[in-house]
């Protein structure tokens, strides 16, 4: 019965230790505000430092959106948020290198998206 | 709200489904003891998704992207893994049910209560997490509206009273046929959350092809809509299914359901039934 128990727990423990980063700002972070609505994606910031960047997404629209941050490329997915519900808001940390990425906001959770630039320096 | 229900539902849906069938068939074959080990399961995943949603959302530090990608696909294939010797559990059993013959129990196969607090953990953990940092979402924001809390919570009760209903459907079936049926449904079930699990691993770039797109009718069947949530919710269908995802589904189904339906459904020994038959019509 052990194994069972025991060998998922280890490697979810090393996981959540390896994949933990800083949410707060206090611990050197910068954080953008996202609100999504049916045809608008507005960020408070299109630039931020590289590190840390907490991306809040608030939902104000009318249907489910996601939230996702690419590469360059556009299509690499460096972070996202799924499962927006109207009305919420959730928020998401990604560590950024020097660069520029694409932010996007998918209410209906189809398409491309709405998208807009967004470098970290 | 009828968004945040629909989250709610799907996030809850497979979980309970599991659930009610590892119930039924305990209960079919009288291991009601053993009940007590699918609820502590049940208990203790839930309450670390919560407390582990609360710390992430509220504490100091969040997962990152990579991380809860990787969680998610590696839960799911431990998930599949462990649906997959249930539904061997219930092939044997159907197999050795002699026709119809109900009392055959000494015959079902004997399972471990770690089996059975490992699954129950499992099912209801794989989507713990998610569902738990949904759940803490929509309570921050309750202080401007209560409705998608509302709609969450109406949500995952749906889900539940739709476990509940296949657990009492499964327990009026024929035995033989219970396990035949819910077999093939689990095989499904499990299918789907292998596909799940590889694009959740593609995404943490574990594995590869997260764009070599096999289909993508999202246009067509939006997730958000009833009919994407009912096919997301019971079978993990994505609809925007990558090449890597469906070999994966199709690999998986096509053996296991070969190798269930063989077992099964193997037509029972021959012909007592014969006489059973006679004395039917004469009655």
């Amino acid at each position: 019965m052990k194994a069972y128990l025991v060998l998922p727990s280890l490697a979810l423990t090393a996981l959540a230790l390896t994949g933990c980063v800083a949410t707060s700002e206090s611990d050197a972070g910068t954080s953008v505000a996202v609100s999504s609505t049916d045809d608008a994606c507005t960020l408070t910031a299109s630039t931020a430092p590289a590190g840390a960047v907490t991306f809040r997404v608030a939902n104000d629209g009318t249907d489910v959106t996601e939230f996702y941050l690419y590469a360059e490329d556009g299509t690499t997915v460096v972070g996202e948020l799924e499962d927006v519900g109207p009305g919420i808001a959730r928020s998401f940390t990604v560590t950024l290198d020097a660069g520029t990425y694409v932010a996007a906001c998918k209410p209906g959770m189809t398409g491309d998206g709405i998208r807009s630039p967004f470098t970290a320096n | 709200m009828l968004a945040n229900y629909l989250i709610g539902l799907r996030e809850g849906l497979e979980a309970a489904l599991v659930v009610g069938i590892l119930v039924a068939y305990l209960v079919r074959t009288e291991r009601r003891h053993m009940l007590r080990y699918v609820w502590f399961g049940v208990g203790i995943a839930a309450g670390v998704s919560l407390a582990l949603g609360a710390a992430l959302t509220l504490g100091p530090r969040g997962l990152s992207f990579q991380a809860q990608e990787a969680i998610g696909g590696f839960l799911s294939i431990g998930a599949v893994a462990l649906i997959t010797w249930m539904i061997f559990w219930m092939a044997k059993t159907a197999g050795h049910l002699k026709g119809n013959l109900e009392g055959a129990m000494e015959n079902a196969l004997n399972v471990g209560s770690g089996a059975v607090l490992a699954m129950a953990l499992i099912a209801v953990g794989r989507e713990g997490l998610e569902t738990a940092l949904f759940l803490w979402a929509g309570i921050t924001a309750s202080g401007s509206s209560t409705a998608p809390i509302t709609g969450a919570v109406l949500g995952l009760a749906t889900a539940l009273a739709l476990g509940l209903l296949i657990y009492r459907g499964a327990i009026k079936l024929n035995l033989r046929t219970f396990f035949q049926w819910t077999g093939v449904f689990l095989i499904i079930i499990a299918g789907g959350v292998l596909a799940y699990g590889i694009h959740d691993l593609q995404e943490a770039g574990i594995l590869p092809g997260e764009h070599t797109v096999l289909f993508d009718v999202s246009a067509q069947i939006p997730g958000s809509s009833v009919p994407g949530t009912i096919l997301k919710g019971v079978f993990n269908f994505s609809p925007e299914t990558t090449v890597f995802q469906a070999v994966a589904w199709i690999g998986y189904v096509v053996p296991v359901m070969w190798m269930f339906v063989r077992t099964a459904f193997r037509t029972s020994a021959p012909k007592p039934a014969s006489t059973d038959e006679r004395a039917l019509a004469h009655a």
